[in-house]
């Protein structure tokens, strides 16, 4: 009979919690024992609070009830993120968590609409979306279940406190025979000088060894960064933002079902509108902006009264060159860091959690092909956020020092090609699972101004009338759909209340 | 402004050429498109056989070929997978049918509770909880009557390779391709692009995208593109026997010390070939071992030599190769006709939308040749993880280097049953799963999540599994009735 695994994970945030959580599901009740290592001495940065559609398969996976979870964590619905002044200054798109249009020929409906759109009767391509529609009116509803319908074309994520959301899944995990062990780590033992990590030491003296090891600690990448010495692949020349600012404010009366993005001077500004107050940030490139300013323009720019004094944190962008080395696995922070642009931190932070529960090895040593496998995939998920991430980048204004560098700068070659790709004829390559989709791609980049010049050749057969009729009808029941749905704030008031903190 | 591609020439025979003129015609002709198909020829042999996996049926609708006429005119049988005999398990075999490997169950792949029950000791192997497999051996197809079975029985095809080819040329003509007799065209480029060919009548053909199923096109624009090597197995035999009775609802590929034979059932013939290492076994042996395995008369064809050729780019300016003008293709898992289908659909998806331009080569020919490659590991499996020690073909084709892409496959496979999904992929999870179990990998350890289900439970959910199979199998139809209710126009 093989020895039971021992599996512990250090630090207790956002990543750490939701690994425990996973492990408290799937892993506890197949025998595997689990520990979770952090010290209320550390503060967490609780990255995160906007997420992606993933996250509520997360949720279900583990058994997570949506309305519990909600009412837990302040959450409210997210049909996907507003990008203002992005591309030019007075503009505005959303990238939306659903399709555009439905299926009308033989031809993908964006080749249609870029055909349409060049004919001169298409109008914006977010009016063909029933998630956009829906969210600029912020109205919400879940998808109504009907695959012919276009109240089902879409799927949603949350807006979340992600300090609440880490305390209600250890509540939940160590109800579920995760053992927490409080204190802050020393030292760290392992086998030879080179060798796997054996055991880490706490300040109080107590050894906590294990087989594996899951390093949720945060920038500091305790184990796989300071430990194992695994590298920061750095990225910062193509994402130059260094630092943000987090400060909450009241909540206003502008309750959107989805996070907003404002480009500004040195950055960019996220909103989050949660039931108890809204979260906002400046995330900005030190060497384009002082702290100062940017602490100034933050809170210039808040729909409700501060509720906090700005919160700096510092950061740069990239991933660890392997997620997994020797016995042990870098998750979120600990792993790599992309900025919020696309509310990426807590799905990859999912995305090794679901690698590792299929490649978790035994207690008997680790067959190579575990750890390849989950570097493999975890590097196609970093490569391709990255990418996506840039593409916001390049297509701007260059209305300051930190735009003139970004929209003059080389991007890496998968990027490149996909530009010109999508210039010359809208194409997006598809990927069978993984971020992000042809509509996430089509989003951006005409949000940021860059139009295919000719659609798909095969969209020319359908006669241009009707062509005209299907994208009227399309839109005008895409905005009835809008139209019948309650708004955000009803909705969540109705389906989630949280108590008042 | 973009101008559209309004001309364009196919130019070869076999099979390839008409059916990337009439996949154009029928997409692009309602917009004006003119297709012309230069036809070398060039026939396929008439030993030839093809088989074609469940995907060429959706193609075939695309096409306008119906099923009716392909048991008519092509002598078709159904097809549910392949067999491989005498590769790893002594003279024993495996089917690789295209279905499920087994019915996921507990949010799990059913392959890592597999590997669970046979570390336990389960001695029933994997292609037994595949439906499709099941089916096939039974003689038997259709779909399940239970629908607690959750696995579908997707047919593809057997194909006489000429009846095949006729079939496509008469919907050519049909389709409003333009068909002009021409073997060895004179092709003329000017930077780079093709410009002209002329033909031996003096005939002069200009078009603004040619497509060259002959390989003289291609080596126009691109003459330095390809190399060609000599593959371990250098040589092959084609003949045709009596048609088998009843009709299997799979081809049967059987190794031999050097090299291996194929046997693909169609309605009126037995098709045969054997592939061989010269070095091992000379013309004269090779087609006695053939009659040999056979188990029956032969007409036999002459033999050939199977050289490989690869070429780069098979979309260079304003010149596409396909079929084997792109490249040869492997001889095993139905790959001849998988890429040749994959070549014309993604043509026609990747239409160019200028005619003086097109970067759409680019995407072309990373498609393509990443499809090609993994096609190629698919087949290349096969001879890594065969068992048959002590000859020396097989003991270097155990040895031979592999791609990185394949050797993670397999060794993701061996240490956890899963499979390492990379872009491009020509065959699916299940496939490779039913593969590599099917050659003996048993995979050393499985998802730790498989230990939610107790053992008690496991094995109920098996023995329902395995009864459902059996239930669903004998509600299904016969080869025979499947064949006659096609002939006859029913769906």
């Amino acid at each position: 009979m093989v020895r039971p695994l021992e599996l512990v994970i250090i630090g207790g945030g956002t990543a750490g919690w939701m690994c425990a959580a996973a492990c408290a599901a799937k892993l506890v009740p197949a025998g595997v024992r689990v520990r979770l290592v952090e010290s209320e001495e550390i503060g967490t940065v609780g990255v995160g609070e906007a997420t992606l559609p993933q996250m509520k398969d997360f949720n279900d996976f583990i058994g997570l009830d949506e309305v519990e979870f909600m009412a837990a964590t302040q959450a409210s619905f997210k049909l996907g993120i507003e990008f203002v002044n992005w591309g030019r200054e007075g503009h505005r798109y959303i990238h939306p968590f659903g399709t555009y249009g439905r299926p009308i020929g033989e031809a993908d409906f964006f080749s249609y609409w870029v055909r349409a759109r060049q004919a001169g009767f298409a109008t914006r391509l977010d009016d063909y979306c029933f998630p956009i529609v829906t969210a600029w009116q912020n109205r919400f509803m879940l998808p109504n279940g009907d695959p012919d319908d276009v109240r089902n074309a879409f799927t949603y994520a949350y807006h979340l406190d992600a300090f609440l959301y880490a305390r209600y899944l250890r509540r939940w995990a160590e109800a579920r025979g995760i053992d927490r062990v409080e204190g802050r780590i020393v030292d760290v033992e392992r086998d030879g000088e080179r060798g796997a990590v054996s055991a880490v030491k706490l300040v109080s003296g107590e050894r906590v060894a294990g087989d594996f090891f899951v390093d949720c600690s945060g920038f500091r990448s305790l184990l796989l960064g300071s430990q194992l010495g695994v590298e920061l692949e750095d990225w910062s020349h193509w994402l130059p933002c260094d630092s943000a600012q987090a400060v909450p404010c009241a909540r206003s009366e502008d309750f959107t079902p989805y996070t907003r993005s404002t480009r500004r001077k040195a950055g960019w500004q996220w909103r989050i509108p949660l039931q108890h107050r809204t979260g906002n940030g400046y995330v900005y490139s030190s060497a384009h902006i002082s702290d100062d300013e940017a602490a100034a323009t933050l809170l210039a720019n808040l729909d409700g009264e501060a509720l906090a004094e700005p919160r700096v944190l510092r950061f740069r962008a990239g991933k660890r060159r392997l997620a997994w080395s020797h016995n042990c696995i870098g998750m979120g922070l600990a792993g790599g860091f992309l900025e919020p642009l696309e509310s990426t931190s807590i799905y990859l932070v999912q995305m090794a959690i679901m690698h590792l529960l299929t490649l978790l090895p035994s207690s008997e040593g680790i067959d190579p092909a575990l750890p390849a496998e989950f570097n493999r995939v975890m590097d196609v998920e970093y490569d391709r956020i990255r990418d996506f991430l840039i593409l916001h980048y390049l297509a701007n204004d260059a209305d300051a020092p930190l735009w003139e560098h970004v929209t003059a700068m080389d991007v890496p070659d998968t990027l490149a090609g996909k530009i010109d790709r999508f210039r010359h004829r809208g194409h997006v390559q598809a990927y069978r699972d993984g971020l992000f989709g042809p509509p996430s791609w089509q989003a951006v980049f005409v949000g940021q101004g860059i139009e295919p010049q000719a659609a798909d050749r095969l969209a020319d057969a359908l006669p241009a009338d009707l062509l005209r009729q299907r994208l009227d009808a399309l839109a005008a029941t895409i905005a009835r759909g809008a139209a019948s749905a309650p708004s955000h704030a009803e909705f969540v008031a109705r389906y989630c209340p949280a108590p008042p903190l | 402004m973009s101008a559209p591609v309004e001309r364009v020439v196919v130019y070869g025979g076999g099979v390839a050429a008409p059916m990337a003129a009439l996949a154009i015609a029928r997409a692009f002709g309602r917009l004006g498109t003119q297709v012309s198909w230069i036809d070398t020829g060039e026939a396929p042999s008439p030993h030839a056989a093809l088989v074609g996996l469940p995907d060429l049926t959706s193609f075939h609708r695309l096409l306008g070929i119906g099923d009716a006429a392909l048991v008519e005119g092509a002598s078709a049988t159904l097809n549910l997978g392949q067999q491989f005999a005498g590769w790893s398990d002594g003279e024993g075999a495996f089917l690789h049918a295209y279905g499920d490997a087994g019915t996921p169950f507990a949010m799990l792949p059913f392959v890592q509770h597999w590997t669970r029950a046979r570390q336990a000791g389960l001695r029933v192997a994997l292609e037994d909880f595949c439906l499709a497999a099941a089916a096939a051996k039974e003689g038997r197809v259709g779909e399940p009557c239970d629908p607690a079975t959750r696995q579908a029985v997707k047919h593809g095809w057997h194909l006489d390779a000429s009846g095949y080819a006729a079939l496509l040329r008469a919907a050519c003509k049909g389709a409003g391709v333009r068909i002009l007799a021409g073997a060895g065209v004179q092709p003329f480029a000017n930077d780079g692009r093709l410009h002209r060919l002329e033909l031996a009548d003096g005939q002069t053909v200009t078009a603004d995208l040619f497509v060259d199923a002959d390989g003289a096109l291609i080596g126009c624009v691109d003459p330095v593109g390809s190399v060609e090597e000599v593959p371990p197995c250098d040589r092959l035999i084609r003949a045709s026997a009596t048609p088998l009775d009843p009709l299997p609802l799979y081809s049967r590929v059987a190794a031999h010390a050097a090299g291996w034979a194929t046997f693909t059932p169609l309605g009126e013939r037995l098709a045969c070939e054997i592939a061989y290492d010269s070095g091992h076994l000379s013309d004269a042996e090779a087609r006695v071992l053939l009659a040999q395995i056979a188990g029956r008369p032969l007409e036999t064809g002459e033999a050939e030599a199977l050289p490989v050729i690869r070429r780069g780019h098979a979309w260079v300016a304003n010149c596409v190769a396909i079929g084997s003008a792109a490249g040869n293709a492997p001889l095993l898992d139905g790959a001849e006709l998988l890429l040749l289908q994959l070549a014309v659909a993604q043509l026609v998806l990747l239409w160019p939308i200028d005619r003086a331009d097109m970067p759409e080569a680019d995407i072309y020919n990373e498609e393509l040749s990443g499809s090609r490659a993994r096609a190629g590991d698919f087949a290349a499996q096969h001879f890594r993880l065969n068992a048959r020690q002590g000859e020396p073909f097989w003991d270097r084709a155990r040895a031979e280097q592999v791609s990185p892409e394949l050797a993670s496959k397999i060794d993701l496979f061996a240490g956890r049953g899963m499979f390492a999904h990379g872009n491009h992929e020509a065959h699916n999870e299940d496939s490779w799963a039913l593969c590599m179990a099917g050659h003996g990998v048993v995979p050393r350890s499985f998802d730790p999540q498989a230990m939610l289900v107790d053992d008690q439970t496991l094995m109920v959910e098996f023995q329902r599994q395995l009864r459902a199979i059996a239930a669903d199998v004998r509600g299904m139809e016969t080869h025979a009735q499947a064949l006659a209710r096609i002939r006859s126009g029913g769906r």
